[in-house]
């Protein structure tokens, strides 16, 4: 198991998708606050549940949507360019191969998940400074900010890993994933938020102290969120036992 | 790109001495049924040790798909494969018994060939050094740091190759690997097979080029249609005075009529 998580972790670092997903994702991070900054009217940016939400929680919001896509690419990436064949051959114990994808993609998730958090603090503040706002948020709040940003970026990589094990066809995977995300949970989120809180990408939010009027405390949702991804895991390392390999 | 490849052609790993002939793997009554299409029909054959078998046949024979099943990539609908008496999986290192190489293009295009590599080394923990190895053995040269999409087709079946000796197997299973070669790719090939089966390995060798084949194995199975139509060393066929070419054409067009 161990030398499939090097192996693993050696895939994340000998192509530049890794990189190039992370440096995406920080400069949608930048822009993502910057624009809020300066887009928002004083009085939607002046409590910490405010500037949490509205403003840096863009930080969150784009590190587990990055971590998700690496976490599932890691999956299907071997499948479109058949490399899952000699990775399989190599061993042919297919569940450590997927175990070894959860942990080497937990480990890129909260990297992505505390570089994005962190940016978006940081880029939060300079913004609100340059507008001549307090800042109201606290050590407290950006230590459950970032603490729960790198949590919910290793979930949902496992989580990407999951439904890139039981997709595999890489295309309808990261669509999938993104509707999700971008579309389907705003549409429960804006219409049924008391279901909406128990989508992953609310939950993942949640850990972060988003929106904590309306999703489920931190410890809860961080819970909720590690059973989808043990769920994924589970019924992708099934699919991927039982499915032949082209 | 004119590289004369290679050194001369390594002895196989030579963990199991099991005597000349001895079956090393054997396909027994394999069956694979997609839906109402029977794939591969009770194949039945066995390799022995230290010879060379050419796996021939038309393209959508089931060669690939026999293959695939003996390596644990596809389950059979019925019957088995087996290697060293074993299912593939359930081999204690696999890469160190069998190399395989089943797509001439199995690699990230981004990634260079030596970390591709070393990604299976690590996997198969398998000491680093024997990347540049096996590197050496294909000669694949400088090019080894460079992405594997400016690689020619030839130089990715050399890099599959690579792939397949890195844990210096006792037995080669190789689909199409003449494919894209140059000449002298092919040359070399021959002549590593050769070798590789006289040092007490053994090869399982799938193609559609009978000319590169029959210079090449002792034995043929062929297959037409998922069915197992001959299975005989090359002698055989001689003794008959038939060339390769006649018995294949004989026998493919004999069960296509």
């Amino acid at each position: 198991m161990r030398a499939q998580l090097a192996a693993e972790l050696l895939k994340l670092r000998s192509t530049r998708t890794t990189a190039g997903l992370l440096a995406s994702m920080l400069g949608l991070v930048v822009t993502a606050v910057v624009l809020h900054g300066y887009g928002l009217s004083a009085t939607r940016l002046e409590t910490p549940s405010d500037q949490l939400t509205f403003l840096v929680g863009w930080g969150e919001v784009l590190g587990a949507i990055f971590a998700g896509l690496a976490g599932a690419i890691s999956f299907t990436g071997e499948v479109r360019h058949g490399t899952i064949r000699p990775t399989l051959l190599a061993t042919p114990r297919r569940g450590r191969v997927v175990a070894a994808k959860c942990l080497a993609g937990a480990l890129a998730g909260l990297v992505f998940g505390v570089v994005a958090t962190s940016v978006a603090a940081v880029t939060g503040r300079i913004t609100l400074a340059v507008r001549g706002f307090d800042v109201a948020l606290d050590g407290g709040d950006y230590v459950l900010f970032i603490g729960g940003g790198a949590a919910a970026g290793a979930l949902w990589a496992v989580i990407g890993v999951g439904v890139g094990a039981i997709v595999r066809n890489q295309v309808p995977t990261i669509v999938g994933l993104l509707a999700w995300l971008l579309f389907v949970e705003g549409v429960l989120g804006d219409n049924a938020p008391g279901l909406g809180r128990f989508a992953p990408g609310a939950l993942g939010q949640s850990l972060s102290g988003l929106q904590p009027d309306t999703l489920l405390a931190p410890a809860l949702g961080g819970l909720l969120l590690a059973v989808y991804a043990t769920s994924a895991v589970a019924a992708g390392t099934v699919a991927t036992v039982r499915r032949d390999v082209e | 790109m004119a590289t004369v490849i290679g050194r001369e052609p390594g002895a196989p790993g030579a963990a199991t001495p099991a005597p000349d002939g001895a079956p090393i793997a054997t396909v027994n009554h394999l069956t694979k049924r997609f839906g109402d299409l029977v794939a591969v029909d009770d194949v039945t054959f066995s390799l022995r040790r230290g010879t060379v078998t050419g796996f021939i046949g038309p393209n959508g024979a089931g060669k690939t798909t026999t293959l695939r099943m003996l390596l644990g990539l596809a389950e059979p609908t019925a019957g088995e494969a087996l290697i060293f008496d074993r299912r593939y999986a359930a081999l204690d290192e696999p890469a160190r018994r069998v190399g395989a190489v089943l797509e001439s293009n199995d690699f990230h295009p981004a990634r260079s060939g030596r970390d591709h590599l070393r990604v299976l080394a690590l996997a198969a923990e398998m000491p680093a050094s024997r990347v540049d190895e096996a590197l050496d053995l294909v000669a694949l040269g400088p090019a080894a740091r460079s992405p594997v999409k400016k690689y020619s087709l030839g130089m990715r079946q050399r890099l599959g190759l690579a792939a397949a000796l890195l844990g210096e197997p006792d037995l080669l299973i190789l689909d199409e690997p003449a494919n894209g070669l140059d000449p002298v790719g092919v040359r070399w090939l021959r002549q590593y097979l050769r070798a590789f089966a006289q040092g007490g390995g053994t090869v399982l060798v799938s193609s559609h080029v009978l000319a590169e084949i029959a210079q090449t194995v002792d034995r043929v199975v062929i297959i037409n249609r998922g069915r197992v139509i001959a299975d005989a060393a090359l002698d055989e066929l001689a003794g008959r005075g038939q060339t390769l070419e006649d018995a294949y054409i004989e026998l493919t067009e004999g069960a296509a009529s």
